[in-house]
């Protein structure tokens, strides 16, 4: 799984570059992410920069600080593997640490990610905690979260939930008509239909099932909401 | 300082060089001066389309490298002396050019014209990069097809990524009686994936071949021809006309056509 781009960390955000993405792939995909989602953090906050084993020169840091400028973020650290990036980064003046990258940290309880444009064909959205989006997703489109998903419009690409194995999470959508919907482990498609109603997705047994919104409180057992 | 737009489908063989030589011969009509840059450098097409091939000189590279000046570069059509075209280099591949390159040029294009469309290649590579990085607002090209509309939206989102928010969508080669059928999406289908505003429609139509083989563009028949006034029709609208849309339904939507097709729903 590609890691997460950015998570709260130890002192302010931690932003982790997936390392098997090339540089221009993880400039447009870092771009995408900071287009579409609304600024969750505190201005100024000081960023780590997870970096693995990539290399990174002075052009590098030079366009991911101007990135992160726009958006009031501030890095102060960088964590790698490589010598040439740990000097790189020194020369920058950043505070370098190195040694293996820590394993991502990844709980529900993150705050939700909140976005508020079209999820469009070829984005990939990931998130520690649950994902609101006020838009619709467009097929080939795609959202996963290891939270919750609540789309408030048409979702008709794919959204994962509960990403990290946790089937209680649910997919919720004012026009249920992905590509493909999955729940922790299980994948599902959803059923060709015309007629579009709010609709709630959840794991029952081993399966996932679709409800009508305003039945969903009454039919499952204990009500989730 | 001119309005710098660039052409783009994400998809090939839309119709972006057609749409770009004939906007650019619609608006010099309207009395604009107008550069086209193609942007697709290796594959060029744009000199063809204008029947300007046997004119090119010089390209892009050559006043870059400055061996000439921009001026000789420009070749200036002789039925519209307001339009001219910055030619892309055959001999080379799309790594010729940086995206710095390109906004140089452009910049240099805007002191002299009031518009600098550039035509894009497809694919959202280097070239796509390259060509997108001088524009300020984008025409995006697609027909009534589900992969060419994928992946224009791909490349509204990468358009947006870059900052480029003024975003208009012309609909390519419809052909009505297949939509009334139900076996062509409709402009309403296209526009609900895409959910941005609606530049022009332009009918599927064989005299648009024609007119590509010849290097004339369509707009520049005395008398215009559907697609041609389609065109033009998005040239008024770019100048902030209020043109409506046409109706390319009108011929089909006799009684018989609407009886025909609500015995078949």
């Amino acid at each position: 799984m590609t890691c997460l781009l950015v998570q709260p960390g130890a002192a302010g955000l931690d932003l982790t570059l997936p390392p098997e993405l090339d540089w221009s792939h993880l400039q447009d995909l870092l771009q995408q992410y900071f287009q579409l989602s609304e600024a969750w953090w505190l201005p100024q906050a000081p960023v780590r920069v997870v970096c693995g084993a990539r290399i990174l020169d002075g052009e590098h840091w030079q366009w991911l600080s101007g990135l992160l400028q726009k958006q009031k973020l501030i890095i102060t650290t960088v964590q790698t593997e490589a010598r040439a990036t740990a000097v790189a980064a020194a020369m920058a003046g950043y505070s370098v640490e190195q040694g293996i990258m820590p394993p991502p940290t990844a709980s529900a309880t993150l705050p939700a990610l909140y976005l508020d444009q079209a999820v469009r064909a070829g984005v990939e959205i990931r998130h520690p905690g649950t994902v609101v989006l006020v838009g619709d997703v467009n097929p080939g489109g795609c959202l996963v979260a290891d939270g919750d998903i609540l789309v408030w419009g048409r979702l008709r690409g794919v959204a994962h939930a509960g990403a990290q194995g946790d089937s209680r999470r649910l997919i919720m959508a004012l026009e249920m008509a992905a590509t493909q919907l999955r729940i922790g482990e299980l994948v599902a498609r959803t059923p060709p239909s015309t007629a579009f109603y709010p609709e709630v997705a959840c794991v029952q047994g081993d399966a996932i099932v679709l409800y009508p919104a305003r039945d969903f409180g009454r039919t499952t057992p204990g009500g989730v909401f | 300082m001119g309005r710098i737009i660039v052409i783009t489908s994400g998809k090939g063989g839309v119709g972006k060089t057609t749409t770009t030589a004939n906007l650019g011969m619609a608006l010099t009509r309207m009395g604009r001066t107008v550069a086209l840059m193609d942007a697709d450098f290796g594959l060029r097409n744009l000199d063809l389309l204008l029947g300007l091939e046997n004119r090119v000189v010089y390209t892009a590279l050559e006043v870059l490298a400055g061996d000439c000046r921009l001026e000789q570069a420009l070749v200036r059509d002789k039925r519209q002396p307001g339009l001219a075209l910055l030619p892309a280099a055959q001999n080379r591949n799309k790594d010729a050019i940086t995206p710095e390159q390109m906004q140089q040029l452009a910049e240099l294009l805007t002191e002299k014209f009031d518009y600098v469309l550039i035509d894009c290649p497809a694919g959202i590579e280097s070239g796509f990069k390259n060509a997108i990085a001088p524009a300020q607002e984008a025409l995006l090209v697609t027909t009534p097809e589900i992969a060419a509309v994928r992946d224009a939206d791909r490349v509204v989102g990468l358009l947006e990524a870059h900052g480029i928010r003024k975003i208009a969508l012309i609909v390519n080669r419809i052909r009505p009686q297949m939509v009334q059928a139900n076996n062509m999406m409709s402009v309403a289908d296209v526009q609900e994936i895409l959910a941005i505003p609606l530049a022009g429609l332009v009918p599927d139509d064989e005299r648009v071949i024609i007119s590509t083989n010849r290097g004339e563009p369509l707009v520049l028949e005395s008398n215009l021809s559907l697609p041609g006034i389609a065109f033009s029709n998005i040239a008024r609208r770019l100048e902030g006309e209020k043109v409506p849309l046409l109706d390319l339904d009108a011929p089909y939507n006799t009684l018989i056509g609407r009886l025909r097709r609500f015995f078949n729903r």
